[in-house]
């Protein structure tokens, strides 16, 4: 019998069992239609191993990025612990008091390099002595005004741990080139070639605009500062990433799952775009695009679809559209694989987002990548995560990872009737998404007309307004919320690494640490730098890369480089979209 | 017969934060409700959202933030709505505010702080029973 007679033979035993078995079953639970699917041959008529999944590491990349799974083993008489490296997303107050953070960290098996995360003014390109900012300075991340500032915070990286030797991450996107620069600057001071330097830059300036919001200069400029990274990364910073995608914003600010897949995919092209007009080859920096994330939910197998879906169609895109001939150049480079998202957490009875992320590290392992219980458990009570919380993270990580014996088989669902046919409804979904973008004129255009931030406003507002209707239900938020219920917390024992007080103080020190800076530095060559850049921003085929190096071993500011920019590209401020 | 006005509401975004899933979520829902709302978009100072408020002449001010500037900001806007005599304007705020935070800000003049997770029924009702009498 072959497959066609197969599947029709199916098709009629399906409509058997629906007339027979589902619909009396039905009727005696006083339903009209079955709250339950089920999934057959049908759903994937048309299904090809080779075309559809493939092996894992490999062209399309459906069951996972690699061909082996990452699980770190743990060898005879190891004594694995401690925390994760330092690079969990971290950094407060000034300069000074990220530095103490990554030391204090460093004797409890921090190890390895930070992922900076930046106070506003910084990443909106704002120095800490301006008025406006006020109420600003060191509070999401630490603040950067000058290559002062990157010195200070790695005193707490030298020797073992020196610049050659660790990996930065810079989480920051309208001004990415300049802290990029200022890396460069302080490397050259300890004797080290900036080729020998490793770091990713999040340098994902489109979605800013989507969600996230620390954009300054209009799309355009900001594509054209995009351009200067791909280029001058490729040539001179082979260890260094050009971005760090981030669908997981454009989700978390409202997006459905196959919005956010086909807006960070047409993110993705607009980019990757940009590195051909301007003459690079494709597989000489596509390699060096990487994803920080997707976004996440609470529903398993559609974000285990997702992941495979994801992975499937920047593939082809990189394959079929931009002819890519490296396998490196077609796979998405994400640390995170498939989780719950941090608006899935709940501040309400909030030890239960440790149950919820469990669910999350699961659908990590079930779409083809390592597992992760994130985020921790106060995500909603406050800035930074306690230490408890990422203990508890941490444990629920390894559990899953060591004792469950999940990560044994890479893609254990590929060929599920089911599971293989969401990936295709997914991508499906997304394609026609990235069609209606290309039809508007592409990612830069519809970001412009704000066709992308009215898509996830409109989608943010109708999935609450379910949630308020009770469709889609929330434990703890809208059901089960009698006063019976017991409102369960953790006690606050271990002190949190992020001094509050420092926190408050940071806008007074680093305002003098500012100041002394503009009193000790050579003015004069600043002011004339400054100039330099302006006339270089003002002709469009100029790289200013070198001229950010130049200006932040002059200890030029942020906001001076960028304030130049603003005179030159103009600012970005149409933002209601409502 | 005069038709009764409809309650307005200014939703705004003070300082640099750029989360705004909250903001536009709570205008779309509490226009559902029929209130007549204004969001003022990302990146308002403290005297842009006064001045938004006193031009609209609105009856509530709701600010988001979920940066940790709440402390600088939300007294600020309170403060210089009483300096343009219209401290009779209901401000309430909303994001990320530790639980330790709301006390602070109700006694500089917020009525009332609605974290993650609040619904837009719930705001609409307290709205609807702490808005100053509409003439």
């Amino acid at each position: 019998m072959d497959n066609k007679d197969k599947l029709s033979e199916i098709k009629e035993k399906r409509k058997e069992w629906e007339e027979k078995v589902l619909m009396p079953s039905a009727k005696r639970f006083g339903i009209e239609k079955s709250p339950t699917e089920f999934y057959t041959p049908l759903d994937i008529a048309d299904f090809d191993f080779e075309r559809d999944v493939g092996f894992p590491g490999q062209y399309p990349f459906t069951p996972s990025a690699y061909p082996i799974s990452l699980v770190p083993r743990i060898e005879k008489g190891a004594k694995p612990g401690g925390l994760k490296r330092a690079g969990t997303y971290s950094g407060y107050g000034t300069p000074e008091d990220t530095r103490d953070y990554y030391k204090q960290m460093a004797k409890i098996m921090y190890t390895g390099g930070p992922n900076l995360a930046l106070d506003l003014p910084t990443q909106c390109g704002y120095d800490s002595d301006n008025e406006t900012v006020e109420g600003e300075v060191g509070k999401v991340g630490v603040a950067i005004d000058t290559l002062r500032d990157f010195e200070v915070i790695y005193e707490a990286f030298t020797g073992e741990q020196d610049l050659d030797r660790i990996a930065t991450n810079i989480t920051i996107s309208a001004a990415a080139n300049i802290l990029v620069a200022m890396y460069i600057a302080l490397a050259e001071k300890r004797g080290i070639n900036m080729a020998k330097l490793r770091c990713t830059p999040q340098n994902d300036i489109l979605k800013e605009f989507v969600s996230r919001g620390t954009y300054i200069f209009p799309p355009r400029p900001s594509m054209r500062m995009f351009r200067d990274s791909v280029v001058f990364f490729t040539e001179n910073l082979p260890g260094v990433n050009i971005t760090s995608i981030g669908g997981y914003h454009i989700r978390e600010g409202g997006a459905t799952r196959e919005q956010e897949l086909a807006f960070s995919m047409a993110i993705g092209i607009a980019y990757l775009q940009e590195g051909v007009n301007a003459g690079v080859d494709i597989d000489a920096f596509a390699p060096k695009f990487t994803f920080n994330g997707f976004g996440g939910s609470m529903q398993l197998f559609k974000e285990v679809a997702f992941q495979r879906a994801a992975r499937r169609m920047w593939a082809k895109i990189l394959k079929e559209r931009f002819g890519a001939k490296k396998q490196d150049s077609m796979r998405i480079r994400c640390p995170l694989s498939a989780h719950i998202g941090c608006s899935s957490t709940t501040k309400q009875r909030a030890l239960n987002n440790l149950s919820r992320s469990v669910v999350g590290a699961i659908a990590g392992v079930l779409s083809g990548g390592s597992p992760m219980a994130f985020p921790p458990y106060d995500e909603p009570l406050g800035l930074g995560w306690s230490l408890e919380a990422r203990q508890l993270a941490e444990d629920a990580t390894r559990i899953v990872m060591y004792e469950t014996g999940m990560c044994d088989v890479i893609d254990p669902l590929a060929g599920s009737y089911y599971v293989e046919s969401l990936t295709n409804e997914i991508e499906d979904a997304a394609w026609k998404g990235l069609e209606k973008i290309e039809g508007i004129g592409g990612a830069v255009t519809a970001i412009e007309n704000g066709y992308m931030q009215r898509e996830c406003a409109r989608s943010a507002a109708e999935r609450q307004a379910r949630i308020e209707r009770r469709e889609e239900l929330i434990v703890g938020v809208n059901c089960f919320t009698e006063e019976y219920e017991l409102d369960v917390t953790t006690s606050k024992i271990i002190e949190h690494p992020y001094s509050e007080e420092k926190r408050y103080d940071a806008e007074k020190k680093q305002k003098a640490n500012l100041a002394e800076v503009k009193r000790t530095r050579n003015n004069r060559e600043v002011t004339r730098l400054l100039k330099e850049l302006e006339s270089a921003a003002k002709k469009e085929d100029e790289n200013l890369m070198p001229l950010f190096i130049n200006l932040a071993r002059e200890y030029a500011t942020l906001q001076e480089q960028c304030d130049v920019l603003r005179g030159v590209f103009g600012e970005w401020q149409l933002d209601t979209f409502v | 017969m005069e038709k009764e006005r409809k309650i307005k509401v200014l939703i705004a975004k003070p300082g640099l934060d750029g989360h705004d899933r909250g903001a536009k979520v709570l205008s779309f829902g509490l226009r559902d409700q029929g209130m007549e709302v204004i969001y003022t978009g990302r990146r308002q100072s403290a005297e842009q959202i006064v001045n938004s408020a006193l031009q609209e002449d609105v009856d509530v001010v709701g600010l988001s933030i979920l940066s940790g500037a709440h402390l600088t900001f939300f007294p600020k806007v309170v403060n210089l709505l009483r300096e343009n005599d219209a401290g009779d304007m209901l401000v309430i705020g909303g994001g990320i505010i530790p639980d330790e935070h709301i006390p602070i800000l109700k006694e500089k003049g917020v009525t009332e702080i609605f974290g993650p997770g609040t619904l837009i029924k719930d705001i609409g009702d307290f709205i609807r029973k702490n808005v100053r009498k509409i003439a």
